[in-house]
């Protein structure tokens, strides 16, 4: 399966860890976001982006708040969406997968972690 | 008898001005104390107003020197991610160098098995072609090379994943600076409230708003699993078709 990546983070740090881990991965094709809503600005514009991974402590628009939008998007709503967030309080994981996350991954990750994550997604899929 | 009843209202009105006088004796110390206690409170609470509107003041330097730290680290982190990519790529080039001498090493060997059957044919060769066999095998000193090649690139990739630290630590900071803003406003609304009653105007110092307000207060950088394990049994277990109760169990 081809997968092209939208990485959504506010944190250039962030985004630059997660597509080098997807890099080493053997990952190459790749997007990204610093909010959501430039998240959701990209998904409508390029057809061939499907995986989404999202930080959820964003400006202007939220991880959270992003799950939801594509969920209730005509045709984004099948997308694979894996959020990558520090925010790890039982409470909060239950609020992301209520909006339907495929799956959680709690920073700080490492590639093993993402690519378990990413092959669970992808099997279901 | 009108006179009398006159003298007897005298007497009655004097009488209370002697308990008037006694309880005047009994409490013109206390009223004194009370207004020195007022004289030297007074100056205090200059001194604490003072001091609030100093220190609210001050709030947003101190806001302003955690933003500076916090782009600090991010410029830092930003420039040892670009060394480490620059690393990786060097140690990318230079392993596939040593891939392409594994491989023409390979060649080499194939043709030095048909050389070697040409040799035999001589005699005097059998001694040189002991002592460059000898020397001619670099393969297990290449493999070594790959294997430290293969050990710094993980190395250098852990350092990477360490730098995460910088976003949560960036979070922390920013949960500081909601802090100290909330601080700042209280001690703000305390001193508008002390200054309205001495009629006094309070010039306050304007924040702006911080970029990127959106961060998680209980954000840390911890090795431990726990976190991710909590998700993986949320996930696994399919909680949307389970409830709270059995969520809860699950953690018990």
């Amino acid at each position: 399966m081809d997968l092209k990546f939208l990485v959504v983070d506010d944190s250039v740090t962030m985004r630059r860890i997660v597509i080098n881990s997807l890099r080493s991965l053997g990952y190459n094709n790749f997007v990204e976001a610093g909010d959501g809503k430039e998240a959701l600005e990209k998904l409508t514009a390029d057809s061939e982006i499907n995986f989404v991974i999202t930080d959820w402590n964003m400006p202007v628009l939220s991880g959270l708040e992003l799950v939801k939008s594509i969920r209730s998007h005509e045709t984004l709503s099948k997308m694979a969406i894996l959020m990558v967030t520090t925010r790890g309080v039982k409470e909060d994981i239950i609020e992301a997968l209520q909006a339907r996350v495929n799956n959680y991954v709690v920073k700080p990750f490492t590639p093993q972690i993402l690519k378990e994550k990413i092959d669970q997604i992808i099997q279901v899929a | 008898m009108k006179q009398l009843k006159n003298m007897t209202d005298l007497f009655d009105r004097l009488n209370d001005l002697k308990i008037a006088f006694s309880y005047g004796e009994k409490y013109i110390p206390i009223i004194q104390s009370i207004i020195d206690f007022m004289k030297e409170t007074v100056p205090l609470l200059e001194n604490i107003n003072s001091s609030i509107s100093d220190t609210t003041n001050k709030i947003p330097k101190a806001k302003d020197q955690i933003n500076n730290v916090s782009n600090a680290t991010e410029l830092a982190t930003t420039e040892i991610l670009d060394i480490v990519d620059s690393i990786s790529l060097e140690i990318e080039k230079v392993e596939n160098d040593a891939k392409a001498i594994l491989t023409k090493e390979e060649e080499k060997r194939k043709i030095w098995v048909q050389i070697k059957e040409i040799l035999k044919k001589n005699p005097e060769s059998e001694n040189l072609v002991q002592k460059y066999e000898e020397y001619h095998s670099v393969q297990p000193e290449i493999q070594k090379i790959l294997e430290v090649f293969n050990k710094t690139r993980n190395d250098v990739n852990n350092i990477a994943l360490s730098l995460q630290v910088q976003d949560i630590t960036s979070q922390q900071l920013a949960a500081v600076n909601h802090l100290i803003e909330s601080v700042r406003e209280k001690l703000t609304s305390l001193i508008l409230h002390l200054n309205e009653s001495e009629g006094k105007e309070v010039d306050l110092v304007k924040i702006s708003a911080p970029a990127g307000a959106a961060f998680d207060p209980d954000a840390e950088y911890t090795k431990s699993k726990e976190k991710q394990d909590v998700a993986d049994v949320l996930v696994n277990n399919n909680y949307t078709k389970t409830s709270q109760d059995e969520i809860d169990k699950l953690f018990s």
